[in-house]
């Protein structure tokens, strides 16, 4: 397992969607959660930078747990998710502080994602709001953007979550650079006008 | 209201009374329909205690709420009963256009009760519900009972009188559908009470599993022929059709279901588990088959295949119609219709036929790889037999399978590898004569009898399909927790440890599997209860799913809405079992699976790592150590007021799940 998350926390940070000591991944197992370390790297991941807790209940392990562990909790408690990547992907970040969705233009993410929510919170970082409004955002979609911070994405492998989350920075990126042209995209997908719906 | 008509047809035949019902709005919304809206339909109306083959038993023909609307392949509807093979809560699901035009006659669901006097079929199309008499058909094979039934039921369709109506019709050509009305019947096996008996539909898809063929013989019910033509409405029409073309682009997208399906079928996976030592041959006593290329996909689209075959309203189209072998079976087992009188223009058009439905990777595997059979016209002969009796090929293959093992272990049993024999147990199944008799309760009871309970590849009394889970770890407890016992449909973990759907995990690693295992066994029941194909599903998630339910009821459903629907119907299901005594000391695999390493090929060492797969599965459940849900639990899922009706001390062992061995061997049907 340890090995997985080394691996998937590796990728996240070479692509540039944590800094060094942001963002964090854990996987449900039953009535235990398996999580990243408060303070842990997650572009070097290593032996004791993954703590288990409970889904519901607290032991030793949340001493060390991420501070956002709630959140994620919370997550598990709503959703059938089987796994959570918390990552601060930086033109999905910029985008969530000018709109209240992102509707990707490109193919891959509109046919992956069609919309992403913007959710927002006065506390953002591991606050009782933020474990209240994410996971009810995720009960209808795979993920979410909590304005100003960052993006929470579910999935049944920690693979799954992580690619929602690659696809929507990849998509962010391409809004960016095209707002950047200030050119105004040709439409190519039929009944693109009803993705606000989604 | 959209996605449901909001109607269910109820036909008492002891009675010969019929009554229509409003749908429940809050059952519909909580189990949605198809197989969530019959488990709780069998749960209230079914007492532990009622004899499967009785008239107490109900049969529960339950479309979708997305039943014959534009979502991809959602020509499904599901039949709940209780199995007289296994004694539990069931369900098989078809495909084919059955399901559409029941719904059509503006009908979510078909609730049959009781027993009629004397063999009868029914006829409905939404105005008028007939109950005819099947004397003339009641013989029949299903390519000749389907023809005839058509003819008549196309006669009343064109105004003829009930006396008329059997000579009115032409039939159709065997294994065609017929126009404008739908078919479902049972051959011999089903008649003869024979417990592997399957009802085809449309003369060519199978509610297969379970014996449900025996309880509509028992009901002296022999066919259902349907002919609604009204338009199943959605709520908002173009959100549904946005939805729909969103989903169809992956439908369309993925290789699995725009490549691999529609090329070779199902059996594309024969070389592909033989390849990764999963296709178990010999009644599992390998995991890999000598002559498996000659049993594939490749191979039957080489050599006999003439055309794909799509259910109603799917772009999958994994069917395949092949040539028919000269020479084969025509009038083995079954009187064919030439000789049926009213039913002898069916009988002409039966023997018309030049091709037929090709055998399922399944079929491919019971009738071929588990008997040790390596010629594909053997399989096709076997197969074509099963069909037109009436027989479930993944029991009766099993079956005879094991049957085989106990003969070459110095038993009375014939050989791997007799392509005779198993035709001629195929026919004693149906028609409950001979060495076939013996074997018409299914490999658990026959093993037992012979003193061989091991060597019976089952689960929870229904024989394992095609899939060796030595080499497939989730799949073994997938097959452990089944509700309906051995079984791929519950939740088949080929999607993830060797598709890579969504992801590729590792297929010999147990630890992690309970969790995925639970999220798709409650998918899938998801799928059964919206009348969508599972295939569709292999490109698709829930959250498509969840949308197309929320644009054709008008109901907010989000993804997790639907998990939580399937959950609530996997409880309920389990509830029952309980009460009939299956419990956690049923969540098991035979002997062989979990004791004795797999000897040779990409398997080789493994066995199923059962127990402490189970131990995660139970808590990740919240179901207590004897596999029971939590009174928390039952709450969250609305079961709460079904709690007090499990019994606690039926859990502990497994004979009493034989609530059904009562029935065994047809005692009330000898």
């Amino acid at each position: 397992m340890l090995e997985e998350f080394a691996k998937i926390g590796r990728d996240i940070f070479q692509e540039g969607m944590v800094s060094s000591h942001g963002g964090n991944l854990s996987v449900r197992v039953g009535d235990r959660i398996l999580i990243t370390r408060r303070g842990s790297m997650l572009g070097e991941l290593k032996a004791g930078d993954v703590v288990e807790t409970g889904v519901d209940k607290d032991d030793w392990g949340i001493a060390l747990a991420s501070s956002e562990i709630v959140v994620h909790r919370a997550i598990y408690q709503a959703t059938s998710a089987l796994a959570v990547v918390h990552a601060h992907p930086p033109h999905a970040v910029v985008l969530s502080l000018l709109q209240d969705e992102i509707i990707p233009i490109d193919s891959e993410a509109s046919y992956l994602l069609h919309r992403v929510p913007v959710v927002t919170a006065e506390k953002t970082i591991g606050s009782e709001e933020v474990a209240r409004i994410v996971p009810e955002a995720l009960q209808g979609y795979k993920i979410v953007m909590l304005r100003g911070h960052g993006s929470f994405a579910i999935g049944q492998f920690l693979e799954e979550a992580y690619q929602w989350t690659s696809v929507l920075e990849a998509s962010c990126r391409m809004l960016y650079l095209m707002r950047a042209l200030e050119g105004k995209p040709r439409e190519y997908r039929k009944g693109s006008d009803s993705y606000g719906k989604w | 209201m959209g996605g449901w008509m909001g109607r269910i047809l109820r036909v008492d035949l002891t009675r010969g009374e019929w009554r229509e019902e409003a749908l429940d709005a809050r059952l519909a919304a909580d189990y949605l329909g198809g197989r969530g809206l019959g488990a709780r339909i069998i749960s209230d109306e079914v007492p532990p205690g009622a004899d499967p083959l009785g008239p107490q038993n109900v049969l529960a023909f339950c479309t979708g709420p997305l039943t014959g609307t534009a979502a991809p392949a959602a020509g499904r509807f599901s039949l709940s009963t209780r199995s007289p093979l296994t004694g539990l809560i069931h369900d098989s699901n078809a495909g084919g256009t059955w399901g559409v035009r029941l719904k059509r006659c503006g009908y979510d669901a078909l609730i049959i009760t009781g027993r009629a006097s004397a063999p009868c079929w029914l006829f409905l199309d939404g105005e008028r519900v007939e109950t005819l008499d099947a004397r003339p058909f009641w013989e029949l094979d299903t390519w000749a009972a389907t023809s005839g039934v058509a003819g008549a039921a196309q006669g009343l369709v064109r105004g003829a009188a009930v006396g008329e109506a059997a000579a009115a019709g032409g039939g159709t050509v065997a294994g065609e559908e017929p126009a404008g009305v739908s078919v479902l019947c049972i051959g011999p096996a089903g008649t003869s009470g024979a417990l592997l008996a399957a009802i085809i539909v449309d003369g060519r898809r199978a509610l297969a599993r379970g014996g449900v063929g025996a309880v509509m013989g028992a009901k002296n019910l022999k066919a259902i022929a349907v002919a609604g033509a009204r338009r199943v409405e959605v709520a908002d029409p173009a959100a549904f059709q946005f939805v729909a073309y969103e989903a169809q682009k992956l439908v369309s997208a993925n290789p699995v279901t725009s490549r691999a399906l529609p090329q070779f079928g199902t059996a594309v996976l024969v070389n592909l588990m033989n390849e990764l030592g999963i296709l178990p041959a010999r009644n599992f006593t390998a995991s890999q088959f000598e002559a498996a290329g000659a049993l594939s996909g490749e191979a039957m689209a080489a050599t006999l295949l003439v055309r794909r075959a799509a259910c109603w309203g799917c772009t999958i189209a994994c069917g395949r119609v092949i040539r028919s072998l000269p020479g084969a079976d025509d009038a083995d087992g079954a009187r064919d219709a030439g000789s049926a009188g009213a039913a002898g223009a069916a009988g002409a058009a039966s023997a018309r036929r030049d091709h037929e439905e090709g055998p399922e990777y399944e079929s491919i595997w019971a009738l071929g790889a588990d008997c040790g059979i390596g010629s594909l016209e053997d399989v096709v002969r076997a197969n074509r037999l099963c069909n037109r009796l009436g027989l479930d090929t993944i029991s009766a293959g099993a079956t005879i399978a094991c049957a085989m093992e106990i003969g070459t272990r110095g038993g009375d049993g014939p050989a791997f590898g007799d392509a005779a024999a198993q035709r001629r147990l195929l026919r004693g199944m149906a028609g409950r004569e001979g060495a076939g008799a013996d074997m018409a309760g299914g490999a658990r009871r026959y093993a037992t009898r012979h003193g061989a309970a091991d060597l019976a590849m089952h689960a929870r009394g229904l024989e394992l399909p095609g899939y060796d889970p030595r080499g497939m770890q989730g799949q073994g407890l997938a097959f452990a927790t089944s509700n309906r016992g051995g079984c791929h449909l519950r939740a088949n973990m080929l999607s993830c440890e060797v598709l890579g759907l969504p992801k590729m995990v590792d297929r010999f690693a147990s630890g992690g599997r309970a969790g995925i295992l639970i999220v798709l066994q409650h998918a899938h029941a998801a799928m059964d209860s919206l009348g969508v194909c599972k295939f569709a599903g292999l490109a698709l998630t829930d959250e498509h799913w969840a949308r197309l339910l929320t644009a054709a009821t008008g109901v907010a459903y989000r993804t997790q809405d639907l998990q939580r629907a399937g959950e609530r119907i996997w409880n309920l299901e389990r509830l029952y079992n309980l009460r009939v005594g299956s419990g956690g000391a049923d969540d098991a695999l035979p002997a062989r699976l979990v004791t004795e390493p797999v000897a040779a090929g990409p398997s080789a060492g493994h066995v199923v790592e059962l127990l402490p797969m189970l131990a995660e599965y139970y808590r990740f459940r919240r179901w207590d150590g004897a596999g029971r849900p939590t009174p928390p639990k039952l709450a969250e899922l609305g079961l709460a007021g079904l709690e007090g009706l499990a019994d606690p001390a039926g859990s502990e062992g497994s004979e009493g799940s034989a609530g059904t061995e009562g029935s065994e061997g047809g005692d009330r049907h000898a």
